[in-house]
């Protein structure tokens, strides 16, 4: 599948900011797309968050399990594996190493 | 939670929706479904995490759009994608099923039925006397037509889905279809040459034969669960 440069960008950053989200407590899937949306992340359609929690299971970085919730219906609940939070560090490290750079560009270009 | 109980799930809560809202998720479900070499499990639980999504969406005043984007083909499209494909050989296993009893059925009928039409009005004869190559090939023939009549029906599931395609169009494309599979299946038989040994039976031995075979197939079905 081709994919712009904008939407590739936006994925890594999104797949980065679930996985922050999920390794601070086990969340479903709308209350995780709640908490993106209270971050400011508005720009972004909820449900595109289902095919990244699909593509992070495959990449054993998350796991769901069916869990009853306490508001009564079963819900899937993710939490972070092992190579999750490694992949979670590895990916501070690699937005810490182009926030700064690309801030400062901007800075300059804006002048 | 098995597929079926996922669904069950699925169905019961798919009621909450609106009129609107439901069309349309039914509509995803179809489509994604039908896009048959993904794991069903792993099918059913994100239709119905996008599902519970929906209604607690709908609940605060969200509209689909918001939620899928504008583009739900695409939509559906990328969550197809992601879902992990199933091991070839369980859909080899499920085809290979569904052949045996549909191969099964269609000896049951036709067994019975001209057993019957012989015995009560003396027509047609007691004794099927066919030869061994040709009756392969012919059930290589009928079991080559199901297949493509399962694919065709799929496919055109699927591109239609998002179309909003009026209801006597679909109709008439499937009475064509089965038109066209109802004439090949007639006419198969009586366009292969007969080759190799030829063999007589009994007519009733086909629909026992078949009879058993079928019942065979359902209780393995109860047993392995291939279409639960």
């Amino acid at each position: 599948m081709e994919m712009s440069l904008r939407s590739q960008l936006l994925k890594g950053i999104l797949e980065g900011c679930i996985l922050a989200i999920i390794n601070q407590q086990t969340v479903y899937g709308y209350e995780l797309s709640v908490k993106l949306q209270q971050f400011g992340l508005t720009d972004v359609s909820e449900g595109s968050i289902y095919p990244i929690l699909l593509r992070l299971q495959k990449e054993k970085l998350i796991e769901g399990t069916l869990k009853e919730s306490p508001s009564g219906p079963k819900r899937k609940y993710y939490h972070l594996t092992k190579e999750g939070q490694e992949a979670l560090k590895e990916f501070i490290i690699q937005w810490d190493s182009v926030k700064i750079p690309v801030d400062n560009i901007l800075e300059k270009g804006g002048n | 939670m098995h597929s079926k109980e996922i669904i069950e799930l699925n169905n019961h809560l798919r009621e909450e929706l609106t009129e609107e809202n439901k069309k349309l998720y039914e509509n995803m479900i179809i489509y994604i479904r039908t896009t048959s070499n993904k794991s069903e499990q792993q099918t059913e639980e994100v239709l119905l995490e996008i599902l519970e999504h929906f209604v607690q969406a709908q609940k605060d005043g969200k509209t689909a759009s918001e939620i899928f984007g504008n583009n739900i083909k695409e939509y559906c499209d990328e969550i197809i994608h992601e879902i992990p494909g199933e091991k070839r050989n369980k859909n080899i296993k499920f085809g290979l099923f569904i052949g045996i009893q549909y191969l099964a059925l269609i000896s049951f009928i036709f067994g019975v039925t001209s057993f019957g039409i012989n015995y009560f009005f003396d027509l047609g004869s007691n004794v099927l006397t066919f030869s061994v190559g040709s009756g392969l090939v012919v059930i290589g023939c009928y079991l080559l037509l199901l297949y493509l009549l399962v694919k065709i029906i799929f496919k055109m599931i699927q591109k239609t889905t998002f179309l909003n395609i009026k209801k006597w169009v679909e109709f008439l494309l499937t009475w064509l279809f089965l038109t066209a599979y109802i004439t090949l299946f007639y006419f198969i038989p009586k366009l292969i040459p007969s080759f190799g040994t030829t063999l007589s039976i009994p007519i009733i031995a086909l629909g026992v034969i078949g009879g058993v075979l079928y019942l065979g197939t359902i209780v393995v079905d109860r047993k392995l669960r291939f279409t639960k």
